[in-house]
């Protein structure tokens, strides 16, 4: 019977060759299917002679097995690869992640609330005041008469058809506190400000300005230094990397003379340069130190402004700019750029 | 201001390099900007600071200041004037009518003086200080001005009607020509020295021309006053005319300076020009200005600075700035008192004097020291408090927060339709786009949107800023934000999620019982809405109305050449904020299950959600726990002008497993309410 016997190699092969259950199906339909090849032979065989017909019923039958065999381990086979192709599947892991959709806070209100964080530390309560204003809260109580050239450092602008104009300096927000409220005290006050200002990489005609008023039995100059060194300190030098490396680097702060009618004596506050550390670069005009903030001991016309004996207190108060603070903080090279509403800006903070 | 290196060296006995000064300058009193080389002399740019202009816009002020710093000797020049026999009150009278206007006029006469250029070392000086040479007369007198901060006026003694010189206010109708041949109208405001005919000078400002020194002039009336600040400053604003003399009495000057200064004029004219001094002055001084004196308290220096000064050093620092110091009371008492230069109009308490002290000293010497104070806790500032939630969750929530100005341009505020009466105008505004202020946070979030469309294809963004209202003159916290997308989705989803955006907002701020009412145009019909009407709810909490959520009305964006559309939500925070709690109870995990069914309804397109809502809900009682709207379909399969709402409905109750039995009875009888409007079918 050499046709079964090559019948048996050539299944073997074909059921060797396949390569999924679907082509093992086609290979059992063609040998044990209702007209496959061994079926055939099986149902031809009450044909032959009786002696043929056992032995041909014989070996047919075991061929019949055989391939039926063959095909089962086969197929056992293959469900095992794809069974264990899915249990340990590859996943390319270099394939981009999905973001979920997280919008962006503006620098500014970054900003402010590092510094509301650390003067809040420090026992400073966190003030607002109102951005219209009276002459009264904004010059006057603060001892900077009418008709008084002091007044030229505050371009203001004034609201048509009223007395009212727009802040200038967050400085009415300690008038309006204190006549509220007895010392001793600790308070900052953010907020927008305005100006009457021609607009440039670093002048707006709104921007934001803190406010700071510290006041009891004996608060000196010595004691403002000691705060706001401490603020400059935590706001440019403290950071998760410098305190794993053990501390930030030194801010260095420097106290001249200056005016302002409402502190006496008055101070310019300058911090060491941060881009050159004091050596001199374009960004501090070689000088080595960039200007922060304006400060003082309360003038004794405020404290009697808000009806307070001046023998009775003494404190400091100082003002500095936030949008200043953020463009050194990030290096940011124009003011405008805050006010602007661009994504493309925004969306880095 | 610009001052001259080489001048202030002749003041004084020593004088450190000019950068090694400008140093010192910017340390102890006035920050010096710039240096800068100029013909064997150096500019320095120093910016005096307004209380000092007084006594240091000049070189004299200027040279006692490097004196009182550098431990360095400083003196005055000194000189004799040589009069003739002929009486200055022979040649001119005097008239002040207004005594406050002008506390002090005095004036010399020189004559038989030749005008021609003046010597070339003052040009130079005067160069080097910014000032334009003229002649002689004028030179020198604006030389004297820069060396001892006094401005000076001299006039052509042969041109003043009756030689009279009366210092009065304009009177309406006047004008003069000044020097410059610029002509000015003047009022009752301005201050001028006249003769008996006319103005002749804008008193303290500039002078005129009819009076004007030329060619011919042989006789000269000096004139040396010093005139009210305010007086001034405030013509000097009128008049919109800004001079060197202005600027210095705007800022105050001591009476007392005039007479020293008319003598170094008259010195200089005869020593340069030659000429005859007539004798004496021709002085008004209605109230002679004395020193002024302050008793100061030692111990309060060392409390208000917080660093020990020796009382020795505090004396010798106040002598050096020229103050005089006498003892007072007994030796317990720890006070000095000290008068006060009559030039030093900047001080006048106690704490001026520490000024000087510890500036002189030097603040680089302050300690920094911690306070010793009572432990008092800052107080939680509640409205920060519920911004900054406000702003990280719509951050959450991917919205991207900007900031605007404050400020709206008329042609941006007549396309969203705002009427003059509802806007607080500028009255002085730095550009034509910030004429206004904004009334509303919109109009600039929409500008945004535009400018950021050639970048962005979606975008959402928001304010948390001020708006401000005409109606009383106030202003107003809003946040307002939206959703701005090129890609078009169904209106109904792009409202939904944004709906579902406040909810999430609220419910964080602790508030739940939001609603949705339909939208109402204003009344008045007048006003262009900037809402589509019909897509635009207005936002209310209970009763209270806290904004609107809708759709940008198209025409608004095509005029401002928007091509997507924009849903918005403009809250009112401040009511936000009074409404929000911090207070959230736990509700107990039910210990027994609860069971889903889903329903479908087929309603008419007009029924609102939130009427077969509240049909589930009524029926269902206290053992619906909640009802959530799953799928709204609209769609073609539909039957004509219907569409089919489908809920999973949760019951559950608090104190036992409900039963199918009874989950079915409740089912049904939601179904049986359903059914019982009209044209509402439940499919099942």
């Amino acid at each position: 019977m050499a046709s079964l016997k090559s019948l048996k190699k050539q299944a073997q092969e074909e059921i060797t060759k396949t390569r999924d259950l679907k082509e093992l199906d086609t290979i059992f339909k063609k040998y044990l299917g209702k007209r496959g090849k061994i079926t055939q032979i099986l149902s031809k065989i009450k044909n032959l002679r009786k002696e043929k017909r056992v032995k041909v019923g014989k070996e047919a039958n075991l061929l019949k097995n055989f391939i039926k065999q063959k095909i089962e381990t086969r197929a056992k086979k293959m469900r095992d690869i794809s069974a264990s192709a899915e249990e340990t599947g590859v996943i390319d892991i270099t394939i981009p992640g999905k973001r979920p959709l997280f919008g962006h806070l503006h620098p500014l209100t970054q900003v402010q609330k590092k510094v509301e964080e650390i003067f809040q530390s420090l026992g400073f309560s966190v003030v607002e005041g109102p951005e219209i204003e009276t002459e009264w809260y904004n010059f006057d109580a603060l001892n900077i008469p009418k008709d008084h050239p002091a007044r030229d450092a505050w371009n203001t602008l004034w609201l048509k058809d009223s007395e009212l104009l727009l802040r200038t300096q967050t400085s009415p927000v300690q008038i309006r506190y204190m006549e509220k409220n007895n010392p001793p005290l600790r308070i900052i006050a953010p907020g927008r400000t305005f100006r009457h200002e021609a607009t440039d990489a670093s002048h707006e005609v709104n921007f934001y300005q803190v406010e700071g008023l510290m006041i009891d039995k004996k608060v000196s100059a010595a004691n403002f230094r000691a705060i706001i060194q401490e603020f400059f300190q935590r706001f440019f030098s403290e950071s998760a990397e410098a305190s794993r490396e053990g501390g930030g680097k030194q801010i260095k702060i420097r106290i001249r003379p200056s005016y302002f009618p409402f502190t006496e004596p008055s101070f310019e506050v300058d911090m060491s340069c941060l881009n050159c550390q004091g050596k001199g670069c374009s960004a501090c005009s070689q000088t080595g130190w960039m200007e922060m903030m304006g400060a003082g001991m309360v003038h004794p016309n405020v404290y009697k402004a808000v009806g307070l004996n001046p023998k009775n207190w003494q404190g400091f108060a100082f003002g500095m700019g936030l949008d200043r603070l953020a463009m050194m903080k990030y290096k940011i090279n124009d003011i405008r750029l805050f006010y602007s509403g661009d994504l493309r800006f925004l969306q880095q903070f | 201001m610009k001052f001259s290196y080489n001048w202030l060296k002749e003041y004084l006995s020593k004088i450190p390099k000019p950068e090694k000064l400008a140093e010192i300058l910017t340390m102890h009193s006035f920050e010096m900007k710039e240096v800068i080389k100029s013909k064997g002399d150096f500019i320095l740019d120093i910016d005096v600071l307004p209380n000092r202009g007084p006594d240091c816009f000049s070189h004299i002020g200027i040279a006692r200041e490097i004196a009182a710093i550098t431990n360095s000797k400083f003196q005055t020049p000194k000189y004799k004037i040589q009069a003739t026999r002929y009486k200055t009150k022979d040649f001119i009278k005097v008239e002040v009518k207004n005594r406050e206007a002008c506390p002090r006029y005095t004036a010399r006469v020189i004559t038989g003086i030749k005008v021609s250029p003046s010597p070339k070392w003052i040009q130079e000086r005067l160069i080097v200080c910014g000032l334009r040479p003229i002649n002689n007369i004028v030179d020198i007198t604006n030389y004297v001005m820069l060396e001892t901060g006094q401005p000076l006026h001299a006039f052509d003694g042969e041109k003043l009607e009756s030689k009279k010189i009366i210092v009065r206010f304009a009177k309406k109708g006047e004008k003069i020509t000044t020097l410059d041949r610029e002509k000015y109208d003047l009022d009752k405001d301005i201050l001028v020295i006249a003769d008996l005919k006319e103005p002749l000078a804008i008193a303290g400002i500039k002078g005129g021309v009819s009076a004007e020194i030329d060619k011919k002039t042989n006789t000269i009336v000096v004139e040396s006053a010093n005139f009210n600040q305010k007086v001034i400053r405030r013509g000097s604003q009128k008049l919109n005319l800004k001079t060197d003399a202005s600027l210095r009495f705007e800022h105050g000057i001591d009476p007392n300076v005039t007479e020293t200064a008319v003598n170094r004029v008259a010195h200089l004219i005869q020593k340069i020009v030659g000429g005859k001094i007539a004798q004496g002055l021709v002085d008004f001084y209605a109230k002679k200005t004395l020193p002024k004196m302050i008793r100061l308290n030692l111990d309060y220096v060392e409390r208000l600075l917080g660093i020990r000064i020796s009382p020795r050093e505090i004396k010798n620092i106040l002598r050096k700035l020229d103050f005089r110091l006498s003892e007072v009371g007994s030796p317990k008492v720890n006070e000095v008192l000290v008068e006060i230069p009559t030039w030093r109009l900047d001080i006048s308490l106690p704490e001026d004097l520490i000024e000087e002290i510890g500036r002189v000293s030097g603040y680089n010497k302050l300690p920094a020291v911690f306070p010793q104070i009572s432990l008092i806790p800052s107080k939680r500032n509640f409205a920060s408090f519920w911004q900054e939630l406000a702003k990280t969750s719509l951050r959450e929530a991917g919205f991207s927060e900007v900031y605007n100005y404050s400020f709206i341009g008329e042609k941006l505020s007549k396309i969203l339709g705002y009427k003059d009466k509802d806007l607080i105008e500028i009255e002085n505004p730095v550009s034509e786009e910030q004429k206004y202020l904004r009334p509303s946070l919109t109009p600039n979030l929409l500008k945004n949107v535009r400018d950021n469309l050639r970048y962005f294809d979606e975008m959402r963004i928001f304010e948390l800023g001020k708006i401000y209202r005409k109606s009383k003159m106030k202003e107003k916290r809003m946040l307002t934000g939206l959703v701005a997308k090129k890609e078009a989705v169904s209106e109904s989803e792009a409202f939904s999620q944004l709906k579902g955006t406040i909810d999430s907002l609220l419910n964080k701020m602790g508030i739940s019982n939001i609603w949705y009412d339909a939208y109402q145009p204003t009344p008045k019909g007048s006003r262009i809405s900037i809402w589509q009407s019909k897509k635009t709810a207005e936002i209310k909490i209970d009763h209270t109305k806290i904004g609107f959520l809708g759709g940008i009305s198209s025409k608004i964006l095509t005029e401002l050449k928007i091509k997507v559309s924009i849903f918005l939500f403009d809250l009112d925070f401040e009511l936000l904020s009074r409404l929000s709690s911090e207070e959230h109870e736990f509700r107990p995990l039910s210990r027994y299950p609860s069971a889903v069914r889903d329903l479908a309804v087929l309603v008419p397109r007009g029924v609102k959600v939130v009427q077969v809502l509240n049909k589930i809900n009524t029926a269902g009682g206290f053992l619906v726990r909640d009802v959530d709207l799953f799928d709204m379909y609209e769609g073609e399969e539909m039957p004509e002008g219907k569409k089919n709402l489908a809920f999973h409905i949760i019951y559950q109750a608090e104190n036992h497993t409900l039963s199918s039995k009874e989950i079915e009875g409740l089912h049904n009888k939601i179904i049986k309410n359903l059914e019982e409007e009209l044209g509402w079918q439940v499919r099942k």
